[in-house]
């Protein structure tokens, strides 16, 4: 009840959007998420804890982060104090939603909702006011990569909401970047309906600082021959959960999703996804990799539906882990449940550690014990990562990434 | 193309052990409690320690629930409308094959069971459970000769109460889940071998189950010691008749493995699985598991599950001992509107410890099928593998078919890996089969024997012999 009372104290009842009464309303029935349900059971529940912990904020702190350069026609958008867009050209246009359009999209995917499974998503629309929720509809072509930043302020919990209407026969790069804090909490929902013929390539990286928590939540909707490509990296999180929900709508899409989560220290990242087919001809390629130091623990629960509708889908799931150190932990449960016959699904999980063998021919080779396992790591990350689009050569992130191991 | 309702017709087949025996029996009445536990113990002359065992255990299942995570849907069980001992009625204690009932031989024979004289040149030793008791067991003194105890466990509770108190629900304590609490409580009779120190058992153990009467449930319970550098292959199996109602059935298995002990158990398990419309049929809820204490050690589960309405079963390992091995074979297949959750539990606790999992699942009609698995690397298992394997094939788009395998490490110098996939009988191959002349229905029985052969190679001859038999009879219609 905690968390509804905080919510509740900063606004009185008519200053809350139609949306924020529901989901409230919603909460109030159960506040937290089950303990015991699947997706919750191996959450750490004091790190959880100390994600509500602190005071809600809808005003940001000035974004402070220093950008890299990014190419002149790059599209940056940042969410919360008002961000406004409205670009009409030639080719394309990238318009705001109305208000109409984003309450209407966001009541509907609400009916779908499930308290345990879309826990995430119901604090987050409670939470976040109307400066915090940014609408996009994207139409046309030769679209410019687009740049979207969720950032937390420190001390506080943060709730932002992006909602992306791709439209048909649309096709665009987007890299989402969520960055937390000291001592921060962002909640980062995401709601995408990509229509038909349309496709993206969406990028995201989150990234925090000491002490940082981040819920990141990815609800996508895939109409009739659309193509949704995902490259995601997780890191430097205290406590971070990814949460990503795909349903192909009618069937007859492309899904490519390669992530990555790396723990540290006593850090707790988890990634969760459901994919779900309600139509034929779904393809799917799908690899987790996970990386756990120290005393950490990386959690990776997938799950793949396949309804009698579904006939000759083609599903794959791989889930890879390093476990670097005694003390780190790695949970992986990849799943699969169908009921069509003329199907094509599997699924892959290994748990290791870096190659010896290899380690043992670099080291023959004059490399010292350090380049090598960096070679060897560097080698493990480059596939996620050359999967991100938009300006990841900018970002440098496997630079960042091997320096800090 | 392929004829769907071919192949539907080609799964269809009648169960055949679905007779019932027409013997005297007695049986208690209805229903459980404190009173029904104590009349039990007093009816089996049981010591106290076995008794307070049970009122324990009946005191944590009723503070438990009835576990709801498989992946199952059944009407719910009315624990008190069940009868929890039902014996055929023996005159007097039997000291000969000759003196049991020959309606029971009968019975036992109608099934192929070798319990006469005649038919133990077969070499396999053999245990009779009918409903609560056991019946018969063969072979008895040959092994007695090798130190050799293969009993039922009532008997083994009077001659050797010891090993019983030392070893009884140290692998499957009476508190592990709700079924084993409610087994440890009323549990009737089941098998107990104990293999001393270097003895090589000199034939395989066979213990049969049968259920008779409707409305009483089956809880048998079995324990195999084998002691150092022993070696044993156990075999099971089970067969019910036909009923409307659902007869409940609840066993506990615990092996325990010493120090470069192995042991191989077989289970082929056909009970009734209900008519086309659900009606009727075992609910199968056992607990095995296997204790690898010693170095060395390995416990090999292989299983044929081809019956019953309702399956949960997870044969599991607990691989205590260094370099100790744990491996799970099993096929379960299921029709109508069977539902099956089973897989297995690979704990590694010691170092180089090594566990295989190969499970094939085919699902066919309105079935449901489920592999659930869970492979843990303990902090210690330094050195440790896994290797599993979970494939599944769908006959028919009402079938489903879903794989839950949960893998946890904590250890980095360990080794996981786990491979499933789904599939179907494929067009291309029944239609390349059929061009060379190959019927429809053997083309279907020879591929879902080939896709089958990773487990049955497992089995013991007499066994995969029985396996492949019977999925024939259950894939193969007219053909088996």
């Amino acid at each position: 009840m905690e968390i509804i009372e905080k919510i509740k104290t900063n606004k009185s009842d008519e200053n809350l959007t139609e949306i924020q009464k529901i989901c409230l309303h919603k909460l109030q029935s159960s506040p937290l998420p089950n303990p015991k349900s699947e997706q919750w059971r191996l959450s750490n529940k004091s790190k959880f804890s100390n994600f509500l912990n602190y005071s809600v904020n809808e005003k940001d702190s000035k974004f402070d982060t220093p950008f890299p350069n990014t190419p002149q026609s790059t599209i940056r958008l940042v969410i919360g104090n008002n961000c406004q867009i409205n670009l009409l050209e030639e080719n394309y246009s990238i318009q705001q939603l109305s208000k109409d359009e984003l309450q209407k999209y966001i009541k509907e995917q609400l009916s779908f909702f499930k308290q345990n499974e879309n826990w995430s998503d119901l604090l987050n629309l409670s939470l976040s006011c109307k400066n915090n929720i940014l609408g996009l509809k994207i139409n046309g072509s030769k679209i410019p990569p687009i740049e979207i930043f969720s950032h937390a302020s420190s001390n506080s919990l943060n709730a932002k909401t992006l909602v992306i209407f791709l439209e048909k026969n649309c096709d665009v790069e987007i890299l989402q970047v969520n960055l937390g804090k000291e001592n921060s909490s962002l909640s980062q929902s995401t709601f995408f309906c990509l229509k038909e013929n349309s496709s993206v390539n969406h990028g995201v990286v989150s990234y925090g600082e000491n002490r940082s928590n981040l819920l990141n939540s990815l609800n996508i909707v895939q109409q009739k021959n659309s193509t949704y490509n995902l490259g995601s990296l997780h890191f430097k999180f205290n406590y971070a959960r990814f949460e990503i929900s795909i349903k192909q709508s009618a069937g007859n899409a492309k899904t490519n999703i390669k992530g990555m989560q790396i723990t540290k220290e006593d850090e707790q990242i988890s990634t969760y996804t459901k994919i779900e087919f309600n139509g034929p001809n779904g393809f799917l390629d799908q690899i987790n990799k996970s990386l756990a130091d120290d005393k950490s623990h990386a959690i990776f629960e997938g799950s793949i539906i396949v309804p009698k509708i579904a006939q000759r889908t083609d599903a794959s799931q791989l889930s890879r882990n390093l476990l670097l150190s005694n003390l780190a932990q790695i949970d992986t449960k990849p799943q699969l449940e169908i009921i069509a016959d003329d199907v094509k699904c599997k699924h892959g999980a290994t748990i290791s550690q870096l190659n010896e063998e290899e380690l043992f021919y670099m080291r023959t080779r004059g490399i010292t014990l350090t380049e090598a396992s960096k070679l060897q790591l560097s080698s493990y990350f480059q596939e996620i990562i050359s999967f991100i689009p938009v300006s990841k050569d900018k970002w440098d992130l496997l630079d960042k990434l091997l320096n800090e191991n | 193309m392929v004829n769907e309702n071919l192949v539907k017709d080609v799964v269809k087949e009648p169960y055949k052990y679905g007779f019932v025996t027409d013997i005297e029996t007695e049986k208690i009445e209805k229903g459980l409690n404190e009173d029904i536990i104590k009349l039990i113990s007093q009816k089996k002359e049981e010591p106290k320690f076995l008794l307070d065992f049970r009122l324990k255990a009946f005191k944590k299942w009723q503070k438990m629930k009835e576990p709801n995570w498989a992946a199952l849907g059944y009407k719910k069980i009315d624990y008190q409308d069940i009868i929890y001992y039902s014996a055929p009625k023996q005159k007097e204690k039997i000291s000969s094959l000759d003196e049991v009932d020959p309606k029971l031989l009968e019975t036992f024979d109608k099934l192929g069971i070798p319990l006469t004289e005649q038919k133990k040149l077969t070499n396999v030793a053999v245990d009779a459970v009918f409903d609560s008791v056991s019946i018969a067991t063969t072979f008895r003194e040959e092994l007695a000769k090798h130190g050799v105890i293969f009993c039922s466990i009532s008997e083994a509770v009077k001659n050797h109460a010891d090993l019983i108190e030392k070893y009884l629900g140290t692998v499957v304590p009476a508190s592990d889940n709700y079924f084993a609490a409610l087994n440890s409580a009323v549990f009737s009779d089941g098998s107990f071998v104990y293999i001393p120190k270097g003895v090589t058992c000199p034939m395989d153990l066979s213990s049969y189950f049968r259920i008779n009467s409707g409305d009483s449930g089956q809880f048998e319970r079995t324990l195999i010691i084998a002691e150092e550098s022993s070696s044993v292959s156990y075999l099971e199996g089970c067969t019910a008749p036909m009923f409307d109602t659902n007869t409940l059935h609840a066993a506990v298995v615990e092996l325990i493995a010493l120090d470069d002990a192995s042991i191989k158990y077989s289970t082929v398990q056909n009970w009734y699985a209900g008519d086309e419309e659900g009606i009727g049929g075992i609910f199968n809820f056992v607990t095995k598991r296997g204790k690898c204490l010693g170095k060395r050690s390995k416990i090999s589960w292989s299983q044929v599950e081809t019956g019953s309405a309702i399956t949960w079963k997870y044969p599991s390992c607990l691989l205590l001992g260094e370099e100790s091995i744990g491996e799970f074979y099993s096929v379960a297949l299921t029709n109508n509107l069977q539902q099956a959750d089973t897989g297995t539990k690979m704990i590694h606790i010691g170092p180089k410890t090594k566990s295989t999992i190969v499970s094939k699942g085919i699902s066919a009609g309105n079935s449901k099928n489920s592999y659930r698995g869970l492979v843990k690397m303990g902090t210690k298992a330094t050195g440790s593998r896994n290797y599993s394997q979970c494939d599944s094939m769908l006959i028919g788009d009402q079938a489903s078919a879903n794989t839950f395998p949960y893998i946890k490490s904590q250890q980095p110098n360990s080794e996981i890996e786990h491979e499933a996939s789904t599939c179907r009988i494929s067009e291309d191959q029944l239609f390349y089969l059929q061009s060379r002349g190959i019927e429809f229905e053997e083309a279907v029985s020879m591929m879902v024997s080939g896709f089958c052969r990773d487990v049955f190679n497992q089995l013991p001859m007499e066994f995969a012999a029985e396996a492949d038999k019977l999925l024939a009879l259950k894939l193969e219609g007219s053909v088996g």
